[in-house]
């Protein structure tokens, strides 16, 4: 159950919304993923995830003169994230209704 | 998270990282050194390690170079060996590497278990009540033949090719490199048959000759091996015959497979049924398991990644 539960803090999600407003090289995507979204992604998760979604078209790297290389996101990624943001959102609004009429929760 | 101003969140994003840290070492926790992370980063595999290693350096500098995120980049190396991004493939540069290590190490694998089975063998070690120790030899002796076949046959398309190139563009070296399997065992027999001849007595030679003839006989598979990696290498072939070669090395590497269980079998079973015979002990016989399980393990993986890489040209072809 826990398992599942996390695929909320899915890291290739997280990493496309962190770039979703502009580019931004690893170390600002585990430090904005951190600070907006209260998850912490490790260096070697973070590059795994960044390799990945680079394979697939979903970012590509910028030119840099530092180390520091920075990524964007693509319009294929942007499509993907708002597919999946659009999933989410639906799922939270289900169990946002569901637990209003079952506890009368008030933040629904 | 920390309330803190990110530093690391500029408008230019490629020019701006964390500040310096500039506590003393006392006060800071206890900080993974930058040769800790390229430790870490050497178990990546090269392509990948050329395309993020300096990446992942200055991200774990900037994260504090905690052990922690030292230990995550070691952690993920498997997985990138396991499944490598498509975008860092060079499909013929995995073939030729896959190639030569499975080369190697089936090699290997192939003098561990003949010269396990013909020890054990001629000195009479048997398993009474347990047929499934001379099935074992027969199943070895088979899946060590049929495999040699197969990554012969597969092969010598890649090896003439080769070995064609190699005469048209006069280069020695490599020539040499390609002509190494067979002048290997034949100067291991020619060398065996001189040092019986003037060493050997009616007992056959010494345990010492034993083992340094058998030291002898890995270097000549060793170096007989090497030969067509190096050419590989240097030659850098591509198309079809290597396509063939690769696919050729994995269904090799899974025959060898069984012969490398039959092996572990035999093993087990006179470990079982032959305690302190002949001057074996079971220990002795568990520990030649390891090299044998290495060998194997390390053939199977690098010619499943060959016959992977071979599937997918033929693929994009």
């Amino acid at each position: 159950m826990t398992d599942r539960l996390d695929r909320w803090a899915d890291p290739p999600l997280l990493v496309l919304a962190s770039l979703a407003d502009e580019p931004k090289h690893g170390y600002a995507i585990t430090q904005d993923v951190a600070e907006t979204m209260g998850v912490r992604i490790s260096a070697g998760t973070l590059y795994a995830v960044i390799a990945r979604l680079e394979a697939r078209g979903l970012i590509e790297p910028l030119e840099s003169d530092d180390r520091r290389r920075p990524y964007r996101i693509t319009a294929a990624g942007a499509e993907v994230l708002a597919q999946e943001s659009e999933r989410m959102s639906k799922v939270a609004s289900v169990a946002r209704e569901r637990l209003r009429i079952r506890l009368g929760w008030a933040g629904a | 998270m920390s309330g803190t101003v990110d530093p690391g969140r500029p408008r230019d994003p490629g020019h701006q990282g964390p500040p310096r840290r500039r506590a003393s070492l006392l006060a800071r926790p206890f900080l993974a050194r930058p040769f800790l992370t390229r430790i870490a980063l050497a178990l990546y595999p090269p392509s990948w390690r050329a395309r993020y290693g300096d990446e992942v350096l200055m991200l774990v500098e900037d994260s504090g170079g905690r052990l922690r995120e030292v230990a995550s980049v070691a952690w993920r190396a498997l997985p990138a060996w396991l499944c490598p991004p498509r975008h860092l493939h060079d499909r013929s540069a995995r073939m030729r590497s896959s190639l030569g290590t499975a080369l190697l190490s089936w090699s290997m694998l192939a003098g561990l278990g003949l010269v396990f089975a013909q020890l054990t063998q001629l000195q009479g070690l048997t398993a009474p009540g347990h047929p499934e120790v001379s099935w074992a030899y027969a199943v070895f002796d088979v899946a060590l033949a049929v495999s040699a076949l197969v990554a012969g046959l597969g092969g010598l398309p890649l090896w003439l090719l080769m070995l064609r190139r190699a005469r048209r563009e006069q280069r020695t070296r490599d020539l040499a490199y390609l002509l190494l399997p067979v002048a290997g065992p034949v100067v291991y027999v020619a060398g065996l048959a001189v040092t019986a001849r003037l060493a050997g007595g009616p007992q056959g030679v010494s345990p010492a000759g034993f083992a340094g003839l058998a030291l002898a006989g890995f270097a000549a598979a060793a170096i007989s091996a090497a030969g067509p990696g190096l050419a590989l290498r240097r030659l850098r072939p591509r198309g079809p015959a290597l396509r063939l070669a690769a696919t050729a090395a994995g269904v090799s590497a899974a025959v060898t497979a069984v012969a490398a269980t039959a092996i572990a079998v035999a093993i087990t079973g006179l470990c079982l049924a032959q305690r302190h015979v002949a001057g074996y002990v079971s220990p002795v016989l568990v520990i030649y398991l390891v090299p044998v399980a290495a060998a194997a393990t390390v053939t199977v993986v690098s010619a499943a990644r060959g016959a992977r890489a071979a599937r997918a040209a033929r693929a994009e072809a």
